[in-house]
Parts: C-alpha cells; sequence; structure tokens
C-alpha cells in the first residue's frame, strides 16, 4: 500500500493536495503565533497560500517533475526508454504521459468537459434571464454563474482546446516525432485541471464565487469575498499552461521541421499556431501580472489600485486588455489554420494566395498588440486614446477580410464535398464575418458609446466565439477525429449536429443586437420589463442550443468506442498527418519524410507534398499523386 | 486510441483523385451579383426599418443613430456578399455524383483580385473613421451658448445615484437629489464620479455614457431635446445590487426646472417630486431612492434580496430605529448581510422632511 | 545522439544512448539548439512580466504624477548601486565559469560556479535587508506598492536563478559536464544573465529616476 501511495500517479497526487493544505495552514497559524495575533486560524489569510500551495503538490505528485529532480540533485536521470508513451489503455490517459498524441487527447476531452460545465452554467444563466425579476437565484449568484460560464469557457475550453488540436497533429504535419519539450508538454496539460477545478470549487468558497466577471476589474475584484481568488489564482495555472506550451509550440516549429518543411511549406495550421504562440507569449504575463496585482492588493494590502493612496484603478484595464485583446486573437487564429485546412481538402483546390494568408496571421498578430483600448471607450482613459485605437481596430478588418475572401476564392470552381467538417467551416466563414462586422461597428466609438456593456456586446462575444471559433472548433474535432481515434464518426449525427446548432445558435443571439441596442446592459440577473418577451425567446432557444451538443456528445462517445474503422486517409489530404496510419504509429514515423513540395497541390497533376524514404533509399510516395509504381514498392 | 503498435508501417497513400473536373461548369457571374445587389439593398432597408433605439431624448442620440444608419448601409452588403458567395458556391461547386475523384483546377491566386480585396476594405475603414471622428468631435464639443451650460455633479456608489445641482447664485451648498431632473434644450455637462468602485452612468435615451472611476473627474455633456422621464443605467458591473442600480432622468420645461432647483435648495422647500409643493410623500421616495431595489418590501411589492426583509426584520421597531437604521447603515449591521452595501448618505441626499417622511411610510406599512 | 537528447527531454543527458527502437531521430531544422531557443523565448515572457510591472509604475508615477519617492522617505541608492555592482560581477564570474567548463578546466569551473552562486545570494540577502530598514511598507501608499512590487518581483527571479545555479554548482562538484556537454550550465546562465540585466532597469528606475 505504502509503495502504492508513494508511486507517482493520481493517488500521490490526491494525498499531496492535502498536504499542501495542511501546510498552508500550519504556515499561517506559525507565522499568526509567531506574530503573537489572537486569531490564528484565518481563512482569508490561508486560502490564498492553500491555493498556491496545494496545486503546485498536486503536481508533483502525479509525477510531472520527477524527472527534474532527480536532473536537479545530480542523481542519473533515468534514460527516456520511451515506455511511457503511447496510451494501451484508458489508464494512460490518466497518468503523466509524454506522448504528444495522447496529451492532444486529454487535452481535447478535458477542455471539452470544462465546455459542458460552463454551458451548464450559461443554462442557468438563461433560466434566471428567461423572465424579469429574481427567478431562483440572487444578484451575487448569477454574478457567479456567467463569470464562472466565461472564465471556463475562455481559459479552460477554447485556448486549451487549440492547444490539444495542435498538439496532436502539429508535430505529425511538419514531420517531427515528437513536442521539441515533451516533459513541459505534460505539465502544461496538468495544469489544467487544476485551474478548471479551481474556478469550479469557487462555487463553495464562504461569499460564493468569483462574481466579477471574467474581466475581474478593479477595485470591485480586490474588495469582493474569498471566492474572487479562485479566479486570481486559477488564471496563474491556465496562463503558465498556455506559455509553456506556446514555447513548446514555437521551438518545435523552428527547430523540428522534416526537411524540406520550408518555412512556405508549412501547412496554413502550423503558421496559425505559429502567429497564435507569438501572441500567447508575448501577452499572456500581462494578465499573469494584472492578477498578481489584485492578488497582493487583496492579501498584503498592496495599493496598486488604491486611488486614494495614489493607486490607479484603469491601469488594471490597460493592463488586462493588453492581454486580453490579443487573447481574443488567441482564440481565433488557430482556428483560421483548421478551416484553411478544410476548405483545401474539401474543395479540392489549392488554398487561394497562400503566402497572403500567411501573412495576414502575422498582421494580424502585430495589430493585435495596439488595439487593446477599444475595450475602454467609455473607462473615462485620456480621451485622445480612444482615435489611434479606433483606427487601428478598424485596420484590423483588413488582414482578416483578406483571410475570408481567399476563402471564398477558394470555395470558387472546386469541387465542395459538403460533409460534416465543410458544413462548419463554411458556417463559420458566414457566421464570423457577422461577427466580425460587429466588432467593426463596436470600433466606432460614437456607436460603441451607446452599446458598450450592453447585449450587443454579449452577441458579439457569441458571434466570434461560438459563431467563430467555436466553429472551427467543431470542424476540427470531426476532421481529425478518424485521425485521433481510428474511427469515423457517424454523418448522419454530424449533420443533425451542424444544423440544429446553427439554427438555434442564431435565434439565441441574433435577437442579443437588438436588446443590446435597445438599452439592456449586460451582467444583470433582472431587467425591465420591455425586454421580456425577447429574453423568453432567447431563453427557449439557449435551451435548443443546450439540447444541440448532446447530439454531439453522443455521436463522439459512440463513435469512438463502436465506429466503423478509419482508413488512413479518409480525405484524401495531402499534408503529412495523414500519411500515417489512423491512429498514428506510436513514434509517428518510421523514418522522418522528406518533404518536396506545398501542402495543397490538389489538382496539380502528381503533386506531392511528402516522402518516406526508408533506409533502403526506396522512395515511396506519400501525399497521394503517387505513381502506381511508387505505391505498389511500398507495399512491398 | 487503441495501442497501435509502434511498427505501424505508412500505409500506402490511396490512389488520389487523379482528374479535373472537365466538364467546369460555366458560372453565370452576373446573376450571382444580380442576387446579392438586391438581397444587400433589402438588407439594408430592413436594418433601416428595424426599430433598433429606445426614444432619442438628446441631441447626440439623433447623431448617434444617423451614424448607426451608415453602418448598416456599409456593413449589411459586405455580410450578404459573404453569404451569397457561399451559397451560390455551395449549389454551383457541389459535389455531384460520379466526381468522387475530381479534383477542382489548381488556381494559386490572383494580384489583382488580391489588390482589389485588400484596398476597398481599407478604404472603407478610412472612410468610416473619419466619419466616426468628426460626429465624436460634434457630440463632444462645446455648446455655443458655453455659459448657459448646466454642470451636475454625478456620485456613483454601491447601489444609487445621487446628483448634484450647483446652488443657487452660485453660493451655499451642493443641492442633492436622487432623481435627475434636466432642462430641455440646455446643454448639461455631467462631472461623474464615484464613492467606491466602478460604475457607469447611462441614460439610454441620451445615447451616451461613461464610467465612474475611483479618484478621477470623468464626464460628458448631452443635450435633452425631448420632455419625458427615461431610465438612468448602471452600465459597469458594480456588485451584487449592479442590476438594481436603476433611476430616473425626468427632462421637464426650462421654467418648471428652474422652479424644481429653487425649491430643492430652498430653505425646507425639498420635495424631490416634480416641483410640486405637495408634503413629501413616503411611498414615491421609496420608489425614487431605489430601495425597493435591495429590500423586500410588500406595501412597496418590492422583493429586493441583496438588503434585509423590512417586513420581517422591522417589526416592532421604533421610528428613532428606523431612523437611525436609514441615516446610519452600517452601525448595525443584520446577520448574515455585509457592511458598506448600503449607500451611508441618505441623511444628506434627503431632506430631514424626506427622511421623516420615509420613517412613516415604512414604520406604517410594516406587516403585521 | 544528441539530436535525440536535445529532443525528449528540457535537458540534455550524455547517457542517453539507446539501441532498442525508438522514435526516430528527429531532423534539425535550425541552428539554434532547442534548450537555448526554448530559453530566449522563456526571457521574452519573463520581460513581459516585468513590462506589466514597469506598466503599472508608468500610470501611478508618470500618468498620477505622485510624488517619487513618497513624502518622507528616501531610497538607499547607494547601498543599492554597491548592491548592484555585486550583483553584476556574478555575471562576470559565471561567464568565467562558463569559460573554464569550455576548456575542461574543472577547478575554475566550480570556484566561478561558486561564487557567482554565493554574490547572487549576497545579493538577495542586502536586498531583504533593505527591506527592514527602508522605513515604509508596500501598503502605506502606491509608491511603495511600486516599490515592494519590482523589486520583490526581481528578488523571486533572483531566487529562481539561485536555484538554478545551486542545482548546476551541486552537478559541477559531482564531476558533471566538460568541454563537450555544457549545455546545462549555458542555459540557467543565460537565465542569470537576464536576471542581472532586468535589474539594472530596474536599478535605474526606481531608484536613480
Ligand atoms: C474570438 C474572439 C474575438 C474576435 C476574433 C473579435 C474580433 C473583433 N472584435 Fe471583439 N470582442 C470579443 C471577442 C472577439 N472579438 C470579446 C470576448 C469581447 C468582449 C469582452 C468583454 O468585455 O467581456 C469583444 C469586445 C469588442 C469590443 C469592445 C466593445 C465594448 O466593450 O465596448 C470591440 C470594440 O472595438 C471589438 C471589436 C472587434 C473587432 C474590430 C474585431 C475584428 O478582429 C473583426 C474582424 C473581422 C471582420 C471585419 C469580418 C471579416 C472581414 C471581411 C469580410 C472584410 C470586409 C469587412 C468590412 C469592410 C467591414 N470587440
Ligand atoms: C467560447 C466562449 C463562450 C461560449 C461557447 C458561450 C456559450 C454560451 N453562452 Fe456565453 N459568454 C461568454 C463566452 C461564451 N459563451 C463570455 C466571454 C461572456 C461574458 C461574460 C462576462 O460578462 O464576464 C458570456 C456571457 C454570456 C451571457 C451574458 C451574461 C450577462 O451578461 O449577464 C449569456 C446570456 O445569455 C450567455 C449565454 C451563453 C449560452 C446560452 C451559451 C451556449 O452556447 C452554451 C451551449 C452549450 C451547452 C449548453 C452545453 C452543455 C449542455 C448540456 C450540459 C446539456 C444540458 C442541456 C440543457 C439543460 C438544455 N453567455
Ligand atoms: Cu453601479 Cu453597476
Ligand atoms: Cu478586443
Amino acid at each position: 500500500m505504502t509503495a502504492r501511495l508513494k508511486q507517482p500517479g493520481l493517488l500521490r497526487g490526491g494525498w499531496a493536495i492535502l498536504a499542501g493544505i495542511a501546510f498552508a495552514i500550519v504556515l499561517d497559524v506559525a507565522i499568526r503565533a509567531a506574530y503573537s495575533e489572537k486569531d490564528l486560524f484565518v481563512v482569508q489569510a490561508w486560502t490564498p497560500i492553500a491555493l498556491l500551495a496545494s496545486p503546485l503538490a498536486f503536481l508533483v505528485g502525479i509525477g510531472a517533475f520527477d524527472y527534474w529532480f532527480y536532473w536537479a540533485a545530480g542523481r542519473p536521470t533515468r534514460a527516456e526508454d520511451h515506455s511511457s508513451h503511447g496510451a494501451h489503455s484508458w489508464r494512460d490517459y490518466f497518468r503523466v504521459n509524454t506522448d504528444h498524441k495522447v496529451i492532444g487527447v486529454q487535452y481535447v476531452v478535458t477542455s471539452f468537459f470544462f465546455m459542458f460545465v460552463g454551458g451548464l452554467l450559461a443554462m442557468l444563466v438563461r433560466a434566471e434571464l428567461a423572465a424579469p425579476g429574481a427567478q431562483f437565484v440572487s444578484g451575487n449568484t448569477y454574478n457567479g454563474l456567467f463569470s464562472v460560464h466565461a472564465s471556463l469557457m475562455i481559459f479552460l475550453f477554447v485556448i486549451p482546446v487549440f492547444a490539444g488540436l495542435a498538439n496532436f497533429v502539429l508535430p505529425l504535419m511538419i514531420g517531427a516525432p515528437d513536442m521539441a519539450f515533451p516533459r513541459l508538454n505534460a505539465l502544461s496539460f496538468w495544469m489544467l485541471p487544476v485551474a478548471g477545478a479551481m474556478m469550479i470549487l469557487s462555487f463553495l468558497a464562504p461569499g460564493g464565487s468569483f462574481a466579477t466577471g471574467w474581466t475581474a476589474y478593479a477595485p470591485l475584484s480586490t474588495d469582493t469575498p474569498i471566492g474572487q481568488l479562485f479566479f486570481t489564482i486559477g488564471v496563474q495555472f491556465a496562463g503558465a499552461s498556455s506559455i509553456a506550451t506556446a514555447l513548446n509550440f514555437l521551438v518545435t516549429i523552428i527547430t523540428m521541421r522534416a526537411p524540406g518543411m520550408s518555412f512556405w511549406r508549412m501547412p496554413l495550421l502550423v503558421w496559425a499556431n505559429f502567429s497564435t504562440s507569438l501572441l500567447v507569449v508575448i501577452a499572456t504575463p500581462f494578465i499573469a501580472a494584472s492578477q498578481f496585482f489584485v492578488l497582493l492588493d487583496r492579501s498584503l494590502g498592496f495599493r496598486f489600485f488604491d486611488a486614494g493612496a495614489g493607486g490607479d484603478p484603469l491601469m488594471y484595464q490597460h493592463v488586462f486588455w493588453f492581454y486580453s485583446h490579443p487573447a481574443v486573437y488567441i482564440m481565433m487564429l488557430p482556428g483560421f489554420g483548421i478551416i484553411s485546412e478544410i476548405i483545401s481538402v474539401k474543395a479540392r483546390k489549392p488554398i487561394f494566395g497562400y503566402r497572403m494568408m500567411a501573412f495576414s496571421l502575422l498582421a494580424i498578430v502585430l495589430l493585435g498588440f495596439t488595439v487593446w483600448a477599444h475595450h475602454m471607450f467609455v473607462s473615462g482613459m485620456q480621451p485622445w486614446i480612444r482615435i489611434p485605437m479606433m483606427i487601428t481596430t478598424a485596420i484590423i478588418a483588413v488582414p482578416t477580410g483578406i483571410k475570408i475572401f481567399s476563402w471564398l476564392a477558394t470555395l470558387w470552381k472546386g469541387v465542395l464535398h459538403l460533409d460534416t467538417p465543410m458544413l462548419w467551416a463554411l458556417g463559420f466563414l458566414t457566421m464570423f464575418t457577422l461577427g466580425g462586422i460587429s466588432g467593426v461597428m463596436l470600433a466606432m466609438i460614437p456607436f460603441d458609446i451607446h452599446v458598450s456593456d450592453t447585449y450587443f456586446i454579449v452577441a458579439h462575444i457569441h458571434y466570434v466565439l461560438f459563431g467563430g471559433s467555436m466553429f472551427t472548433i467543431f470542424a476540427g474535432v470531426y476532421y481529425w477525429f478518424p485521425k485521433m481515434t481510428g474511427r469515423m464518426f457517424d454523418e448522419r449525427l454530424g449533420k443533425l449536429h451542424f444544423w440544429s446548432t446553427f439554427i438555434s445558435f442564431n435565434a439565441t443571439f441574433a435577437p442579443m443586437h437588438l436588446i443590446g441596442i435597445q438599452g439592456m446592459p449586460r451582467r444583470v440577473f433582472d431587467y425591465s420589463e420591455q425586454y421580456a418577451s425577447w429574453n423568453l425567446f432567447i431563453s427557449i432557444s439557449s435551451f435548443f442550443l443546450g439540447l444541440s451538443s448532446l447530439v454531439f456528445l453522443y455521436n463522439m462517445v459512440s463513435s469512438w468506442r463502436s465506429g466503423p474503422r478509419a482508413p488512413s486517409n479518409p480525405w484524401k489530404a495531402l499534408t503529412l498527418e495523414w500519411q500515417v496510419s489512423s491512429p498514428p504509429p506510436i513514434f509517428n514515423f518510421d523514418h522522418i519524410p522528406t518533404v518536396v513540395g506545398g501542402p495543397y497541390e490538389y489538382g496539380v497533376p502528381g503533386a506531392v507534398h511528402g516522402i518516406f524514404k526508408p533506409a533502403e533509399e526506396e522512395a515511396t510516395v506519400a501525399g497521394g499523386k503517387g505513381t502506381d509504381d511508387a505505391s505498389k514498392k511500398a507495399e512491398a | 486510441m487503441d495501442g497501435t503498435e509502434e511498427t505501424g508501417q505508412q500505409e500506402p497513400a490511396p490512389p488520389a483523385s487523379e482528374q479535373l473536373r472537365v466538364a467546369e461548369r460555366s458560372a453565370p457571374l452576373g446573376v450571382i451579383v444580380a442576387i446579392a445587389v438586391v438581397a444587400s439593398i433589402l438588407g439594408v432597408i430592413l436594418g433601416v426599418l428595424i426599430n433598433w433605439f429606445p426614444v432619442a431624448a438628446s441631441s447626440q442620440a439623433k447623431q448617434v443613430d444617423t451614424f448607426y444608419d451608415v453602418l448598416i448601409g456599409a456593413s449589411v452588403p459586405v455580410f450578404v456578399a459573404v453569404t451569397a458567395v457561399v451559397l451560390y458556391c455551395c449549389y454551383q461547386f457541389r459535389l455531384r455524383p460520379g466526381e468522387e475523384d475530381m479534383d477542382g483546377p489548381p488556381i494559386h491566386g490572383n494580384t489583382r483580385l488580391e489588390v482589389i480585396w485588400t484596398t476597398i476594405p481599407a478604404l472603407m475603414m478610412l472612410a468610416l473613421c473619419s466619419y466616426a471622428y468628426v460626429e465624436l468631435h460634434n457630440a463632444e464639443k462645446a455648446p455655443a451658448a458655453a455659459q448657459r451650460e448646466l454642470h451636475v455633479r454625478v456620485v456613483g456608489q454601491q447601489f444609487t445615484w445621487t446628483f448634484y445641482y450647483p446652488p443657487a447664485q452660485g453660493r451655499g451648498k451642493e443641492i442633492a437629489s436622487p432623481q435627475l431632473y434636466l432642462p430641455k434644450g440646455r446643454s448639461v455637462k455631467f462631472k461623474v464620479q464615484t464613492k467606491d468602485v466602478l460604475h457607469d452612468f447611462w441614460v439610454p435615451a441620451f445615447r451616451w455614457k461613461i464610467d465612474a472611476v475611483p479618484g478621477v473627474n470623468t464626464g460628458y455633456r448631452v443635450t435633452p431635446t425631448r420632455l419625458g422621464s427615461y431610465p438612468v443605467v448602471c452600465a459597469e458591473l458594480c456588485g451584487l445590487g449592479h442590476a438594481v442600480m436603476r433611476q430616473t432622468a425626468h427632462v421637464v420645461p426650462e421654467a418648471e426646472f428652474e422652479d424644481w432647483l429653487a425649491k430643492k435648495g430652498g430653505p425646507g422647500g425639498a420635495t424631490g417630486g416634480g416641483g410640486k409643493a405637495a408634503a413629501p410623500d413616503g411611498k414615491a421616495l421609496f420608489a425614487a431612492n431605489g430601495c425597493g431595489g435591495c429590500h423586500t418590501f410588500a406595501a412597496a411589492g418590492s422583493s429586493g434580496t441583496t438588503g434585509p426583509d423590512l417586513d420581517t426584520g422591522l417589526k416592532g421597531q421604533t421610528a428613532a430605529q428606523i431612523k437611525a437604521d436609514i441615516v446610519n447603515p452600517n452601525a448595525e449591521i443584520t446577520k448574515g448581510y455585509g457592511a458598506n452595501i448600503m449607500p451611508p448618505n441618505f441623511g444628506q441626499s434627503l431632506s430631514p422632511a424626506e427622511i421623516d417622511a420615509l420613517v412613516k411610510y415604512i414604520q406604517q406599512n410594516v406587516k403585521g | 545522439m544528441s539530436s535525440i537528447a536535445g529532443t525528449t527531454g528540457a535537458v540534455p543527458h550524455a547517457d542517453d544512448v539507446h539501441d532498442h527502437h525508438g522514435p526516430p531521430p528527429a531532423n534539425r531544422s535550425s541552428r539554434v539548439d532547442p534548450q537555448t531557443l526554448g530559453m530566449y523565448l522563456f526571457i521574452i515572457s519573463e520581460i513581459m512580466v516585468f513590462g506589466a510591472f514597469f506598466t503599472a509604475y508608468f500610470f501611478i508615477r508618470v500618468v498620477g504624477g505622485v510624488e517619487w519617492p513618497a513624502a518622507g522617505t528616501a531610497l538607499p541608492k547607494i547601498v543599492a548601486g554597491v548592491n548592484t555592482a555585486i550583483l553584476v560581477s556574478s555575471s562576470f564570474t559565471l561567464h568565467w565559469a562558463e569559460t573554464c567548463i569550455k576548456s575542461d578546466n574543472r577547478f575554475g569551473f566550480k570556484a566561478g560556479m561558486l561564487t557567482t552562486f554565493l554574490l547572487g545570494c549576497t545579493f538577495l540577502f542586502i536586498q531583504i535587508n533593505e527591506y527592514f530598514n527602508i522605513g515604509f511598507a508596500p501598503h502605506d501608499h502606491a509608491q511603495g506598492s511600486i516599490f515592494y512590487g519590482l523589486t520583490g518581483l526581481h528578488g523571486a527571479h533572483v531566487f529562481i536563478g539561485l536555484t538554478l545555479l545551486a542545482m548546476v554548482t551541486t552537478r559541477a562538484f559531482k564531476g558533471h559536464f566538460s568541454s563537450t556537454a555544457h549545455r546545462g550550465v549555458e542555459v540557467p546562465g543565460i537565465y542569470w544573465h537576464f536576471v542581472d540585466v532586468m535589474w539594472i532597469v530596474v536599478y535605474l528606475t526606481i531608484y536613480i529616476l
């Protein structure tokens, strides 16, 4: 028994959490005793310590740091024998695993779990809003509901699920056997459940969960009950996780591409994750810092945001949005990558304007750092800042437009396979355009001043995040499902999922534009009688939206368990991940392939993206377009 | 993922499509352009016809509404164009039986097209930004008769607004009011402040808003142009009572406004009610000061839960006790409720007569 | 097999030769090695964390226009200046240690690492001592928050750097590293140099300007 308790794993992680909490309490009581305070046991005081210590203890417990401890102590490190690669049973998904494909699946499944929790909270939000007046929650609980809803959706769903999909396919796409730092990769993943659990558990905190929105503006966030800390500290773990992953992607993309895979031969998904990772590495430290400030103000009495003592509440918003505006592109660019893959394959045509597609990603990255104060048009900051921010914000429509138009041109004259992934991609094109256009309207100061902090913003949020990011996530999950699981999904259910979501999504979020302009503010549990009928309509539609995601859940679970076996390349795609078996072999490739052409040369006679060159110099043609001769040799 | 053997030899790529689609369908470009144009026009008409905004009660509101119509005119065609192309492609270029192994033509790009679709949105953005700049400038610039501008200090706190008017003849104390009264046709400049966290002072009918920020004076100006009563809304999350931080703005004729202000400021003449010199009405005061937003009180039909239930909590209390609770709310906190939630300044913002009326109303109507 | 070592762990290990079936060696598509690149990227992130704290400094001191340092307080420029010299000199001793290991001078390597480590500790000790004598607390005013925030953030980085140095020093005394395998010295070394340079910026903005 003791042996099992000492072995790295969830069990050791479990008691490590308890040890972390005990450590925090003892430490705090000891300090208080040393300063001879009257109250020794103060929940307010030891909770922040426990929130920092127990997750770290958990990570040590499950063994995420074992290797580094050996190394640090100068003890002989166990040579990497690759025994922990791959997953041979479901248990292998519940331990620290360094295989990028296992980590990818861990990421995707975990973040969808948080999506369903976040969605359930949204259902409660909509139930409360079905009629004016208080239905079943108080103002404070309501504020908690949408705060946790948004935080889970953003920090534990959209951002990590993209990291998960890329984790799975990116090394395969560039012909690498794994990520550059597999152990760091595992650590990044395991920080997620920590952050998510913390945010959900905040509902148990005395005084309720954090209730200041996902933006947690100071000084409200520095003087609300202790639940706020669960956000302040949870975000640190989610942020650390995404910085570590981004760093990993960048190093992998720069140093581990297959021979011949120049930057201009990389699939656009790789480009998209390259751009996103740049954003993450540069911007995410700012949200970490903003929450450090809040933590210091709350727990140690610092005065960053105390105007009476020289502090500056607006500083919080500048620091927060300097991360959180780039964050909205962190939540969109990987989706752009997914759409490029799918549209090219499903329209059987090369991506139109490949280089401009890559350049526009980089342009969005650059511009993304220059627009943060468009969230602060009504914040009371220096008025002159508004004008340059309006202009830079509007300019972002140009590179984004280039992408949209290039996708449309890719469709033109193609042979469109209108199956589930493609439907989501096309749905994305239209819905994201709508959300982007409402964004451009918001950039226009005179209009934004009226609709800022209203349901018009809520509509924009969901058109870009649901109609944009979420649609691309569904597209990507359906597209790579055969590769990840080795099974085909049920096409009929996939289409049902698309249409039911598409319709109920619009019914839910389109009317919000209207009630927003009419004057309904956001973040309220109660509203005036005049918005009652639209809100009821929205609530009912949102329940259908919730039900439609159950179709997806059922399809995924049942297809994974008993769907028909997937061939290695069901979509006849050229990119490298489709040239290996489904699911891919444990080390991805027997031999690193050599890339000899662009990734999207559909319709070009005899075009090849990558070839596998076994040791015997027998060139095996991969990526389609091989001659019969070559494919026969490969079989031999 | 069931365990694949690590030897998993790469499967040969399946024979990929080798033909191009031969029968290239001639795309009647004119048709799609025509459809898009008609749909855009219909869309813009619809967009302009929909009754988006609440009534416009300030000159700024009319500007914003026109600005919005221009935005609709610019953006609906963009959306319609994108959607039209998607739908057209789905119809015209969909996979037909027998084409399973075909590829589309390998078109890699077209510089002229790319230049066009970079330039047009860029120009559109330039035009919209310039227009927005001009409108913003017009809406914010000082009025011609700047010295006649009314200055109102707006102070937010959890969870109510108080409005301070300059004293008559510029002497004496500022005049505090829980309700916003504004003369029609005269430019008002609001100076917005807060006592605790962020709030946001918004009158949807005026189309303008600004955050109240600790330690900073923010503000804006509007010129009310329409008589009537309009909601004042707090638009920045400020805590558990954010949703009920609502008051009313009354736009009244100039003479009536002066009247009201004089009574409000005059010795013992404060009424808070539309300038009529009646005795203060406790029930109206209860409603006007947002008490019901936080407190359940059967007589007023309110069901707020932010603060203690007055029906049960105040049973058997004397008038003096109730008065102390209103004027000095932090002295005694009901179990289960937090300190510093109820505004501590009703003692200043209400006149003694108003407080007495309020206390009397509450005491007489406590259930049972 | 250095390319495999480079791709399977954050840190290289010489004992990684295995002849059983494993992943194919990854292609190296860049001349920079992964560890060094990773460290540089991490330092970009770190610079941005400091950047956010400097943003706070900027808003409170420049935009807000508060008195600096707060009325009635003074910052010990001289002591901190000496302390700066101590920290900067540790960068030189570290560089010396790195040069030594490249020519297999084990004594110089060990001495260099140990000196660097001790200089770092001295810096941290003086800094903490300063906190006790400076005469204001973080909760006194926003200036105090900024002062403790920035120097504290830097101090935390010194602490992390010292931890890394301690690991390298331990391993140095255990006989690890050689002229052919010293990336495990260089990568933490980059971090330590960064910590030093960052301090110069902090010192200039907080104490001097
Ligand atoms: C995926 C996330 C995502 C994305 C991609 C975007 C994209 C954009 N957003 Fe959005 N935004 C959010 C998520 C996102 N946003 C969230 C979550 C908030 C609320 C935060 C909160 O307060 O809680 C917000 C809030 C927000 C505001 C602040 C509103 C306020 O609080 O007052 C503004 C203001 O400028 C804005 C603008 C924009 C713009 C201009 C874009 C542009 O990038 C869009 C560009 C795209 C297009 C324009 C469509 C395609 C282009 C064409 C077809 C070309 C031709 C087009 C034209 C000529 C118009 N957004
Ligand atoms: C990716 C991001 C994302 C996603 C996917 C969603 C999804 C949804 N959101 Fe969310 N939302 C945000 C990001 C997101 N939201 C953000 C950033 C805010 C701003 C918060 C703030 O102000 O700080 C916000 C705020 C917000 C509000 C405004 C709250 C307020 O201001 O008072 C509302 C109100 O209707 C809402 C509703 C919904 C609904 C109905 C869904 C639905 O799409 C959810 C559908 C999914 C499910 C429901 C899945 C689970 C289903 C089951 C478990 C089955 C059970 C089903 C039934 C009971 C029918 N959201
Ligand atoms: Cu005050 Cu919201
Ligand atoms: Cu933004």
